[in-house]
């Protein structure tokens, strides 16, 4: 027996295997906290994700209101098989789905490659290696996703548009003369390119912090033992991260095939349409049923993925990083090819996060939007006081009590949103992980990912419609501050609950069990064992669903009441009237609060972890 | 007769004016006072109203516009003491959010302020959820077709546009130029399946079919031909068009920059909001101009319509911000902030806003809400099929 292959032996054993018998008689084992907990976060899950699917789905079968309009059969409430016919079987099917759905796995598949190609490099740059100004480089990869994607969707077309469209032509053209072609202006892959510099902070959170946890003796024995690079990189590295890799797929790619904004930004103009278009224009016309069966489509589609993945991850199983023993971390030395990795993380931070912020903040300080000069510079949109002939009336942004107000509810609602999301998934990846391989594990895990499929604005109709009345032991929710915080948490608990699972899978049962030979208590156990080895996957956890909740704008409109506005809703009315200056003013706001509100929990976070 | 009937009315409205200006000033004891507010004659028939409201305290509106919060601030300075709560989003969610209240029995909105009569009239007025109201004293200056069944608060219109560095009059005159090859992947709209007001501008297109068979033939100097399967001259433009290239894009925005934007060679024209055109005052860069001289007609209008809802809890509340938001004659008070370019008031005695030829001289297409509502799904499918 070769050395490499007594340390593959060694992996191996220390793979977690210690919780699966228990798991198997499980009728036995009915009274464990595991299973009890278990029971409790199913019966949350069913209250709060479940019944909103399945109103979605039974919605399907029956006639709605505003049917009339598409049959003169229709018959609001009652059954029908129409809306089934209508997508799949009739002479719409290839406009509505066949042809939206393809485009739609292009673009999820495009987007999750490219996602991890990036995300999974600068996370090795950043964790793993001596790149110089690699803190900063890791504080500002995540940035790109505080930054609403439709506006590099802009900047694209600044640069690469063509005369199909009208207007000015694009940079490149006034550069060079040469028209780009519309395959590089719009549709696929500008799409693609926009969405992936827009979602790899999922990929870069999850694997920095899976790589953050290894520990490098592993890779440093099998190169003392002759292992050649690569193969220490496909027999170590990769299974180690594999966890976080699936987790990072499958949350960019679903996020893919469900984005509206950009894919239609760039795609409408050569008519290229993704299943979320006809989405989300069947929820605007009020044709819901229609719509709901594409999100059913969806859902079915990251199933798959989901289900492949779980495969992937039972049979090869994972490996446990987070061991009782201590260990260390030596940077790979980059030698020559230091300035080239600072080079390609820079550029992907400028042209993603730092330039777009500061085409934000220029176009606040405009007097007339659109004239980049010195003299069109204005500081009203900012400062000025009410009553200012420029702004109409308006007080600036940092003089208006609403905004203020309204950023402290941003605040407010996205902290409290991520503080249960995080809790949740904590909780959810270690029933998941703690079971895996059990039916109930397995569920958990799906039905917690189901709401990340469901369209902001159709989640929150469901919510409305469920929670405007009494609902068993729940009161009506309608109206308060509690609706809009379950909302944002279980929208937005995918992020958290696969960043639990992934952290969880990494810790090794051994540390629990020597808890447990000690004497200590499971909630004991869960506090001073689990909770802390697993704080990095909750600030994970946490700092996504933050920094989505603090963009949030359809997912909560029909919910929130003056008293519960955020910024975003005055964004939409800053739009409305043409005052491009205020609704850039307020985009800075809302990147500047997601930084600062995700450095700050990093900080808790890292004195509270202890390590 | 019918003379007679105006005479007296507008006699009526001279004694009231009186009785409101001579009140303001007037030393009247505190019987007549009573009497007044009894009867609710002179100033009190205003004043009655405010004290009902005042007990309400507060009123709830959800508003397709932004500049709710505009109105509902001098609101509350005319009225002390009434609190507006108001709610901006779209349309559609203003629809979702009154169905799902209704029908759990959780009555907090008062009044309703959105686009898409057709869908409010069917949806919520026919079922009894929402109520139209008019003002009393503005009743007659209303055509019956702005007041019901429900009270129009302002039209919009939907217009062609041009470039007018590139163009010194528009270079499209008929509504069939679109479909000629020199204008092929030149024209932008608005698309109609996610801006769906667009969905109201395509059905009046198609209502006004033979209009716009007779326009073809004035185009192109021969009878239109339809295609095989096409019903009327109305669906054979939405085909022609977009098999002609047509650009879809997102928003009325996106047409109105594009076509508008300086240093073009050969610029598009477009169809978009007639109310675009205020944006140049913000970015005096753009460029464009309504196609007025379009043939059969240079847009299509839409409403804006405002309810009270079902069991209001504020219902007096609601009626005198429906009347400020009615504004006064010369468009002021609530109705301020929509006194302005692209928008024409309902009240016959309004005069459009400064600089904006007046409704009357516009050859326009008016929407009928039984129209679109029984076509929409035939539009929207005819579009699907054939974008």
């Amino acid at each position: 027996m070769s050395p490499l292959s007594q340390l593959r032996m060694e992996m191996r054993e220390n793979r977690r295997s210690s919780a699966r018998g228990l798991w198997r008689g499980a009728p036995r084992k009915l009274g464990t906290p595991q299973f009890l907990l278990s029971a409790v976060l199913l019966v949350v899950l069913a209250v709060f994700v479940i019944v909103p699917v399945g109103t979605i789905a039974v919605d399907t079968f029956v006639w709605q209101a505003g049917d009339v309009r598409l049959s003169r059969e229709a018959q609001p409430g009652a059954l029908t098989l129409f809306h089934w016919q209508r997508v799949f079987r009739s002479p719409l099917t290839g406009h509505l789905l066949t042809t939206p759905l393809v485009n739609s796995i292009l673009v999820g598949v495009g987007t999750a490659a490219l996602s991890l190609a990036l995300g999974g490099l600068l996370a090795w740059f950043v964790v793993r290696t001596d790149m110089p100004f690699r803190r900063v480089a890791g504080a500002l990869a995540v940035v790109p996703y505080m930054i609403p994607s439709y506006t590099l969707a802009l900047a694209w077309l600044t640069l690469f548009k063509n005369q199909r469209i009208g207007g000015t032509a694009g940079l490149f053209q006034y550069l060079t003369g040469v028209a780009p072609p519309d395959w590089v202006a719009y549709g696929f892959f500008p799409t693609v390119i926009v969405l992936a510099l827009h979602y790899y902070p999922f990929v870069f959170l999850l694997i920095s912090n899976a790589l953050a946890s290894v520990d490098t003796s592993l890779e440093e024995s099998a190169e003392v033992l002759g292992a050649p690079r690569s193969l220490v990189l496909r027999r170590i590295t990769l299974p180690v991260i594999l966890p976080a890799v699936l987790s990072g797929t499958i949350l960019t790619f679903s996020r893919a095939i469900g984005a509206f904004g950009t894919p239609y930004f760039l795609g409408s103009p050569v008519r290229f349409f993704t299943l979320p278009t006809m989405i989300y224009s069947n929820i605007g016309m009020r044709f819901p049923s229609t719509a709901n069966i594409l999100v059913l489509v969806l859902i079915v589609l990251s199933t798959i993925l989901i289900f492949v993945s779980q495969k992937m991850v039972g049979v090869r199983r994972s490996f446990v990083t987070i061991s009782g023993k201590g260990f260390r971390h030596k940077p790979v030395e980059l030698g020559r090819w230091k300035y080239p990795a600072l080079a390609i993380t820079g550029s992907v931070i400028l042209f993603a996060a730092v330039l777009p912020f500061i085409m934000f903040f220029w176009q606040s300080v405009m007097e007339y939007a659109g004239t980049y000069s010195f003299s069109n510079f204005t500081s009203a949109f900012w400062l000025a006081p009410a009553g200012t002939r420029l702004t109409e009336g308006e007080p600036g942004l940092l003089r208006n009590p609403e905004v203020l107000r309204a950023a402290w509810n941003s605040v407010r609602l996205s902290a409290t949103a991520a503080l249960v999301a995080a809790v949740l998934g904590s909780l959810i990846g270690y029933v998941v992980v703690k079971g895996r391989g059990t039916v109930i594990s397995k569920a958990i895990e799906q039905v917690s990912f189901l709401p990340y499929l469901i369209p902001s604005i159709a989640f929150g109709a469901i919510y409305l419609n469920v929670f405007i009345r009494p609902w068993g032991p729940i009161p009506a929710l309608y109206g308060t501050f509690l609706l809009l915080v379950l909302t944002c948490a279980f929208r937005n608990l995918p992020f958290a609950a696969r960043s639990g699972v992934s952290t969880m899978i990494q810790v090794s049962g051994e540390l629990e069990e020597a808890a447990q030979t000690l004497g200590a208590g499971w909630f004991y156990r869960f506090r001073r064992v689990v909770f802390p080895l697993t704080i990095r996957g909750m600030i994970v956890g946490f700092s996504l669903v933050f920094m989505t909740t603090m963009r949030e704008l359809s997912l909560i409109i029909l919910l929130v009441t003056p008293q519960t506005r955020t910024l975003t809703t005055m964004t939409m009315r800053y739009q409305e009237q043409g005052f491009v200056q205020f609704a850039n003013a307020i985009t800075v706001v809302l990147v500047v609060m997601s930084v600062i509100g995700v450095w700050a929990i990093r900080k808790l976070g890292g004195q509270s972890g202890g390590s | 007769m019918r003379v007679k009937r105006v005479g007296c009315m507008v006699l009526a409205l001279l004694i009231g004016g009186l009785v409101i200006g001579l009140a303001e000033g007037q030393k009247i004891d505190e019987a007549t006072r009573a009497w007044l507010q009894q009867v609710k004659v002179g100033p009190y028939q205003e004043a009655t109203l405010y004290e009902l409201a005042l007990a309400e305290g507060e009123v709830t509106i959800y508003s397709y516009s932004s500049r709710v919060h505009n109105f509902a601030a001098t609101f509350e300075a005319r009225y002390p003491g009434i609190k507006v709560n108001a709610f901006d989003m779209d349309s559609g969610e203003i629809l979702t959010k009154v169905l799902a209240e209704q029908r759990a029995g959780r009555f907090s909105a008062d009044v309703i302020y959105l686009k898409d009569p057709a869908a409010v009239i069917a949806e919520l007025y026919e079922p009894g959820y929402v109520f139209n109201y008019i003002p009393p004293d503005i009743k007659h200056l209303l055509p019956p077709h702005y007041r019901e069944p429900l009270l129009v608060h302002h039209i919009s219109l939907d217009v062609f546009i041009y470039n007018t560095e590139v163009y010194d009059s528009s270079p499209i005159t008929n509504i069939w130029d679109v479909t000629r090859p020199e204008w092929r992947g030149k024209f932008l709209m608005p698309d109609p399946l996610v801006t769906t007001e667009y969905i109201e501008v395509l059905a009046t297109i198609v209502q006004n079919a033979d209009a716009m068979a007779a326009a073809y033939a004035e185009a192109f100097g021969e009878p239109l031909v339809l295609s095989p399967g096409v019903e009327n001259a109305g669906y054979e433009w939405i085909k022609r068009m977009l098999g002609n290239g047509a650009v879809i894009v997102r928003s009325t925005d996106d047409v109105s920059n594009a076509v508008g934007a300086p240093g073009q060679v050969a610029p598009p024209v477009g169809l978009t909001a007639f109310s675009r055109l205020r944006d140049k005052e913000k970015n005096p860069q753009l460029a464009f101009d309504v196609a007025y001289g379009m043939g059969p007609v240079l847009g299509v209008e839409h409403q804006v319509v405002v309810a009270i809802v079902n069991r209001a809890p504020h219902p007096n509340a609601a009626k005198l911000l429906i009347q400020w938001m009615m504004g006064d004659d010369r468009g002021g008070w609530g109705y301020a902030p929509y006194h302005v370019f692209g928008n024409w008031p309902t009240r016959v005695d309004v005069p459009a806003p400064s600089g904006v030829p007046a409704l009357a001289e516009l050859a326009y297409w008016n929407t009928d809400a039984d129209f679109v509502w029984d076509n929409y799904g035939k539009i929207v499918d005819f579009w699907t099929l054939n974008r």
